[in-house]
């Protein structure tokens, strides 16, 4: 394959040209990580200024074995687990689902594109606004639709499982709308004379889409999978907003930043402690890592198979 | 083409020097009297009071110091330690509002992190104000306890709030005939005399979490009344969360959360309870002295009170108000506007502009010359010489304690999952005894 920036000096023209996203990556990305498993091994307070001492592995120790704050650990890590299982199965299907529909010539499709892919430009703070209204639990309009049916519920504010299932269905509705956008452009890389072809072969609705358009998709079911299990992994954004430090609701990314900013005690003052909170981090890195390369692993191989 | 695109060029420099020279041109210096024009960063957290207070005073500090502007923040309670935290560190914050200094370790307390404002002092991120001439007109007291580390002071603390008392709505009392409780009997029996005729009992800011736990405070003080030695207690071993008096505690919590708080309070935000309180749909608001002028600007004719929790059947044990040092002023040790921040403090301590901040906000004043003249105010009088501050001002948790290891009634169903008084107190006496064995 011939190499298209010449010889001798033009032939660093690409690594320079790349020079700048690489600065930015180290700068943003890169530095920060390395910092944060440095600042594991340490009483780091986040303070500028403040003594920072080596302790070695006793942030870990802590976070995993040190008595039942440990366990509570181990409980918010099932829990974001769960939120993944959750968030990512229901968030990939529904998003292939509305993608299907729309993509189909319907009259005024561009105006539910925009609908179901509005909440993902509203950010957390209104996002969890919105929902915190709509589930108000004096007279909010989710409790009026309950009391038609002689029911009643605390919503994000009654029982732990329940105002988790909720952060549940309010991060599958924020997120949506990107899986749904992946997907649509997807289905757009398809040409029509595939489906013609299947039609002409006499191939019925359900095998048009499990021959030509699920195969094809494969790119997109791959980026979407990715994007969805690592995006709720390090969800905690909406914990914060609709939850706050409850009981029984955490997950390890919002564990984290409880930790780090001094969170977790209610209403009194408790201490920072971001060298604790970054093995913490560390641990939540480790986790999205293994899950992350095992999917991403067996995706590469369903993809060489089917598009070899 | 490269011509025109280098002539385009050529032309936008020239034009954006001139307009960066007008830009950059400095004010022309109007003498060594006059200070050069500042901003003045200042931190506050959301107390709508508090807040309204503010924006006033700013604006008059303004027109006295017309070269300072006043740049006000204003974050939610929750979230004060943490932008403290970041803006401290970023040098982008000149006067932070800070809550008293409290729980501070304890020689009985063993592997415990300082508390955030210690750190923050540790690391030199606060100005000593020890020598600045307003300190003196705070009590000896409230600077002592709540603003002084090593034997300087680095916060002047602007008033006490008591968080153990009840708010009641004098109208529904009286029409409905029920008696203003003084004991745990009479406050049950009022609540089911409100809920036989429809009248939910109380409310509470659920949806902020505390309110929930704080509005209970009370009956943990009713029960055990020396907080300092419920402490040290828990921490040796000598009080534990799973006895016969802490039992009891645990029932009377129940019942607070199951049978008092009005459903669906859990929805309801920590700034919006004393509106719903003022609008007379509730008879009861359990809560902090905080809200009080809240309640009165929400409804100027509404007749309220407001009572110690009584959390005992022997009215003497509920004669006390628990409560902290609330709000306080620090300066940020690097700030660039020194002389800006300490005309800030001083202006605001003038007593005439600290009379009227406690008027606005309710607080228990810290100024010795500062006067009670708020409903609220009038309304806790008659018990300052009980007042005493409270458990959670003095517990920090052991490191490796449980998620449970704490006396809160939202542990219990609504708010919770539990529903049953003895599991539930052997379970937080097994988080707290966790992280007890853990430090030894």
């Amino acid at each position: 394959m011939a190499y298209y920036f010449g010889s001798k000096r033009s032939r660093w023209t690409p690594y320079l040209l790349l020079l700048p996203g690489i600065f930015f990556y180290v700068l943003i990305a890169l530095g920060p990580s390395i910092a944060t498993s440095v600042y594991s091994f340490t009483n780091a307070t986040g303070l500028k200024g403040a003594q920072i001492d080596w302790i070695g592995l006793d942030n870990y120790k802590e976070f995993l074995f040190m008595g039942q704050a440990a366990k509570d650990n181990f409980a918010a890590l099932g829990r974001t687990l769960i939120f993944c299982f959750f968030v990512t199965t229901i968030q990939f299907g529904l998003g292939l689902l509305v993608a299907v529909i729309i993509n189909q010539n319907l009259k005024g499709r561009n105006i539910f594109r925009t609908l179901y892919f509005m909440p993902v430009i509203l950010g957390a703070v209104i996002q969890g606004l919105i929902w915190s209204l709509f589930l108000f639990p004096l007279g909010g309009p989710m409790a009026r639709i309950l009391e038609l049916f002689g029911a009643q519920s605390e919503f994000l504010g009654g029982q732990p499982a329940e105002a988790f299932a909720w952060v549940i269905v309010i991060q599958i509705w924020a997120n949506m709308g990107t899986t749904m956008i992946i997907f649509l452009s997807g289905l757009q890389t398809i040409g029509a004379e595939m489906y013609e072809a299947a039609r002409i072969d006499g191939a019925s609705s359900w095998q048009v889409f499990a021959n030509v358009t699920w195969p094809l998709l494969t790119p997109s079911v791959n980026t979407n999978l990715t994007l969805n299990i690592i995006g709720s992994l390090q969800a905690w954004q909406l914990f914060l907003v609709l939850l706050g430090y409850r009981n029984g609701t955490q997950v390890l990314g919002y564990l984290i930043y409880a930790v780090g900013f001094g969170q977790t005690s209610g209403s009194v003052t408790s201490s920072f402690r971001q060298g604790y909170a970054a093995a913490a981090s560390i641990i939540l890195f480790l986790l999205v890592l293994v899950i992350g390369l095992g999917v991403n692993y067996i995706l590469k191989r369903r993809e060489e198979r089917i598009m070899g | 083409m490269f011509k025109k695109m280098y002539s385009m060029l050529a032309l936008l420099m020239v034009l954006s020097m001139i307009l960066s020279a007008c830009a950059s041109t400095p004010a022309p210096s109007t003498g060594s009297d006059t200070p050069e024009d500042l901003t003045l960063k200042v931190l506050v957290h959301q107390n709508p009071p508090m807040v309204a207070f503010m924006e006033e005073f700013n604006k008059k500090f303004e027109e006295k110091y017309p070269y300072i502007t006043v740049d006000m923040s204003v974050v939610n309670a929750n979230d004060l330690s943490t932008v403290t935290q970041t803006r401290l560190t970023a040098n982008d914050v000149d006067v932070v509002d800070m809550f008293g200094f409290a729980n501070a370790a304890q020689p009985y307390m063993s592997q415990v992190d300082a508390p955030n404002w210690q750190q923050l002092i540790d690391a030199g991120l606060l100005m000593d104000l020890s020598d600045q001439p307003f300190v003196k007109n705070y009590d000896e007291a409230a600077i002592q306890d709540a603003g002084t580390y090593n034997g300087k002071v680095y916060e002047i603390n602007l008033g006490r709030v008591s968080y153990s008392g009840i708010y009641y709505n004098k109208d529904l009392f009286t029409a409905n005939n029920v008696k203003v409780p003084t004991t745990w009997s009479e406050l049950v029996t009022a609540c089911e005399t409100f809920k036989s005729i429809d009248i939910p009992c109380m409310t509470a800011g659920g949806k902020d979490g505390w309110p929930i736990f704080v509005g209970a405070y009370g009956l943990i003080g009713s029960i055990y009344p020396d907080q300092e030695a419920l402490v040290e207690g828990l921490w040796n071993g000598t009080i534990k969360w799973n006895d016969a008096k802490s039992l009891e505690m645990w029932e009377k919590m129940q019942v607070y959360a199951r049978d008092m708080m009005e459903e669906g309070a859990s929805g309801i935000g920590g700034d919006a309870a004393p509106g719903r309180f003022a609008s007379g749909a509730v008879a009861m608001f359990p809560g902090g002295t905080w809200y009080g002028p809240a309640i009165e600007e929400a409804q100027p004719s509404f007749e309220w009170g407001y009572i110690p929790f009584p959390g005992s059947d022997n009215a003497d044990d509920n004669k006390y108000l628990f409560g902290k040092y609330d709000q306080g002023w620090a300066v940020a040790a690097n700030t660039p506007n020194k002389d800006a921040a300490m005309l800030y403090l001083a202006e605001f301590s003038d007593p005439e502009n600290y009379q009227a901040f406690v008027d606005a906000v309710g607080f228990i004043p810290t100024q010795p010359t500062a006067q009670l003249n708020t409903a609220i105010g009038k309304e806790v009088a008659p018990y300052l010489e009980n007042f005493r501050v409270g458990y959670e001002q003095y517990w920090i948790a052991p490191k490796g304690a449980g998620q449970f290891a704490n006396p809160w009634a939202s542990y219990f169903k609504p708010f919770g999952t539990d529903d049953d008084p003895k599991v539930l107190a052997d379970k937080v006496q097994a988080d707290l005894q966790s992280g007890l064995d853990a430090v030894k």
